[in-house]
């Protein structure tokens, strides 16, 4: 994708955005029940925000299109594989297994699965691959070792 | 005189066995941080901040300002060594300390990167204890009127300066960052806004969490997502490590400007290291008499940058301190800890603890001392640190990012504010939308909505004195100059008519 459709892409959404909040901020509860000065309604900078995004975007969109002729390619120059598998790992972690597993459990399995992931050599050699797979078994087993006893009992956090 | 004596008796303070040991892990783990490329500055004082919870406060702050003196340092360690900044701070050092190790001259170079580092906080430190009282005291004067536009003006010039193409794009970093502050129970009339039905947004969004998503999360993926580095690094033949103290006094003029501009940079909202050090580049480039020698292994390049970059530390603990408005994004973080800590930020500072800038400066000493320990004993040693593999150093940052985030308050839904702000993070940043004006949005939300409504209820829903109180229309004129100097007809026309005078003039 070039930055120019990018930027026209976003610049959709935050004009959706803007005025989703304009709208938000004018629909608001006035509190006229509560008796309060009319200029401190709490919609009111939520609109004033609303309109200056949805304007920001406009120029967004314009200067996307003047900007055609120097077109720069965005989500380059990385690996998309590196990316998706660390997503993957990171959201799993955090949204499915902190919360479901006891945390030192959660913890171990994702330190461990990410470093065996990313330190495995296709290709290498037997010694190296078991090296890969024991580095990363120790650091998941120090990792939620050491931040489980560092939280629960050094600064008093239930864990999830 | 008394700003020494109180900041001497600030320093003696903190010259306990517990506080030294501290400042000294604190610094370490700091430049280690700043070291590794993929780690920032304000992603260790975000994840720092979630570690010190339990520390007194003094403790803590020491452990931060410790932290963030020591990764913006650290950073050059990368930049010299290995081309690739540590921190976006040091990527003015990497033009000339890189040629320097490339001549096989890299000890000397890191030696000389201290020495200016030192020295910039060192002058940061000085402008620090002469600018903040007064300004604070100057603050006290300030109404709703002048800090709305004080909260607009430094979403506007972090937004303007921070933008790496289009000023519109910091702008819109700025105005999505007031948005997120406008979730929750506001601030007059506690009405709960934009909570979609969901209680644990009736508080709002957590500041910590957002900052260690946008800083640490988004870092992970940006870290993982990039090509990994080739660590190599070049064989070093430097005969000396200690920078010739010729050396350093030929570049004074160097390094107190560098200073000054570095502190300067620091006071503007939002604007970080980075552009400190550019500034102090640049304007040594185009003072220097060696200008040909920049960007081949210049002395005079390096300490510039470096003393640039450094003296933004203190300066950006100015605003943060008496106004509560953060000089860079990792000022932020300092700010949301200091109020964790029980500490109120704001021209009410000078009355409410009058020590504090005092300690904060001592605090600032003590790390410059360490900074300048390690750096020069620990040369060496760093290269080892930067063969890290991101295999096992990201799943460690991500755990910490985690459980830092859900220790603030015991909340699962934090470490989703964190998961949210970290994939929002990488996405904007991939798109060149600057961070700085994010989180400064988030954090001068509050101020911004409850004085405008203040000032408008005051005022009977009068707009003029927003316009013509004498500190509200310098702010005015400010933020009208800054917008409309990104319009080229606009510069266009200026600069027409600034012609046109000199030509009536010259006739």
């Amino acid at each position: 994708m070039n930055m120019t459709l990018a930027d026209r892409l976003t610049a959709i959404a935050f004009a959706a955005l803007g005025l989703a909040m304009a709208v938000g901020g004018y629909t608001m509860d006035r509190l006229e029940i509560r008796r309060i000065h009319p200029a401190s309604i709490p919609g009111l900078v939520p609109m004033i925000l609303g309109v200056l995004l949805v304007i920001c975007a406009v120029v967004l969109w314009r200067e996307a299109r003047a900007a055609n002729s120097e077109d720069a390619a965005i989500f380059k120059d990385g690996s998309w594989t590196r990316l998706g598998l660390t997503a993957a790992a990171t959201l799993i972690y955090a949204i499915v297994l902190v919360g479901w597993l006891p945390f030192i459990w959660s913890t171990g399995i994702f330190v461990f699965s990410f470093a065996a992931i990313f330190s495995w050599r296709e290709g290498a050699g037997r010694g190296a691959q078991a090296k890969s797979i024991a580095g990363a078994l120790m650091l998941a087993v120090a990792t939620a070792w050491g931040t489980s006893i560092l939280f629960r009992d050094v600064f008093l956090v239930r864990l999830p | 005189m008394s700003a020494l004596t109180d900041l001497f008796a600030a320093l003696v303070g903190l010259m306990t066995p517990g506080m030294i040991f501290h400042a000294a892990w604190a610094t370490l783990l700091g430049i280690v941080i700043g070291s590794l490329p993929g780690l920032t500055a304000t992603m260790g004082v975000a994840l720092m901040t979630t570690l010190t919870y339990s520390l007194d406060s003094t403790a803590a702050i020491l452990v931060l300002i410790c932290m963030y003196v020591g990764a913006i340092y650290g950073g050059s360690r990368s930049a010299i060594l290995l081309n690739i900044p540590g921190t976006p701070a040091s990527a003015a050092t990497s033009l000339d300390g890189y040629p320097l190790a490339k001549q096989g001259r890299a000890g000397y170079a890191m030696g000389l990167a201290t020495a200016g580092s030192m020295l910039g906080t060192l002058v940061g430190i000085v402008l620090l204890v002469m600018i903040a009282p007064p300004l604070a005291e100057a603050a006290l004067n300030f109404g709703s009127f002048e800090f709305f536009w004080l909260a607009v003006f430094g979403v506007v010039i972090s937004g303007q300066l921070t933008a790496d193409s289009t000023p519109v794009k910091g702008y819109i970093a700025g105005i999505l960052g007031l948005m997120v502050a406008m979730v929750g129970s506001e601030g007059i009339h506690a009405h709960v806004r934009f909570n979609f039905g969901l209680s644990d947004m009736n508080a709002g969004i957590g500041l910590i969490p957002a900052m260690v998503g946008a800083f640490g999360f988004a870092e992970v993926l940006n870290a993982m997502w990039g090509r990994a580095g080739i660590l190599a690094t070049a064989k070093d033949k430097s005969d000396r490590i200690l920078p010739e103290l010729i050396d350093l006094w030929r570049y004074k003029v160097t390094i107190v400007r560098s200073g000054v501009i570095g502190t300067l940079v620091g006071i503007i909202p939002g604007v970080g290291e980075d552009i400190g050090a550019w500034a102090s580049y640049v304007a040594a480039r185009r003072t220097s008499k060696e200008a040909d020698r920049f960007g081949k292994g210049s002395h005079e390049g390096l300490t510039a940058a470096e003393t640039g970059n450094s003296a933004v530390v203190p300066g950006s603990l100015i605003p943060a301190i008496t106004l509560a408005v953060p000089g860079s994004a990792s000022s932020a973080v300092l700010i949301a800890a200091l109020f964790i800590h029980g500490i109120r930020p704001g021209p009410l500072i000078m009355i409410e603890q009058p020590q504090f800038i005092s300690s904060v400066a001592a605090m600032l000493i003590l790390a410059t001392l360490f900074m300048g320990f390690y750096g020069l004993t620990l040369t060496r040693a760093f290269v080892q640190v930067l063969r890290v593999p991101y295999a096992y150093l990201m799943p460690v940052v991500f755990v910490l990012c985690v459980i830092g985030t859900y220790a603030l308050s015991q909340r699962i839904f934090d470490i989703w504010v964190m998961v949210f702000f970290g994939l929002a993070g990488f996405v904007l940043r991939q798109m060149k939308y600057p961070m700085a004006p994010l989180v400064l949005g988030i954090i001068l939300g509050d101020l911004l909505d409850k004085s405008l409504r203040r000032g408008l209820t005051l005022s009977d829903g009068d707009l003029t004195p927003f316009f013509t109180r004498p500190v509200s229309l310098a702010f005015v004129v400010l933020i009208a100059v800054s917008i409309l100097a990104n319009f080229s007809f606009v510069r266009r026309r200026v600069s027409g008519l600034l012609r046109r005078k000199r030509e009536e003039r010259d006739a």
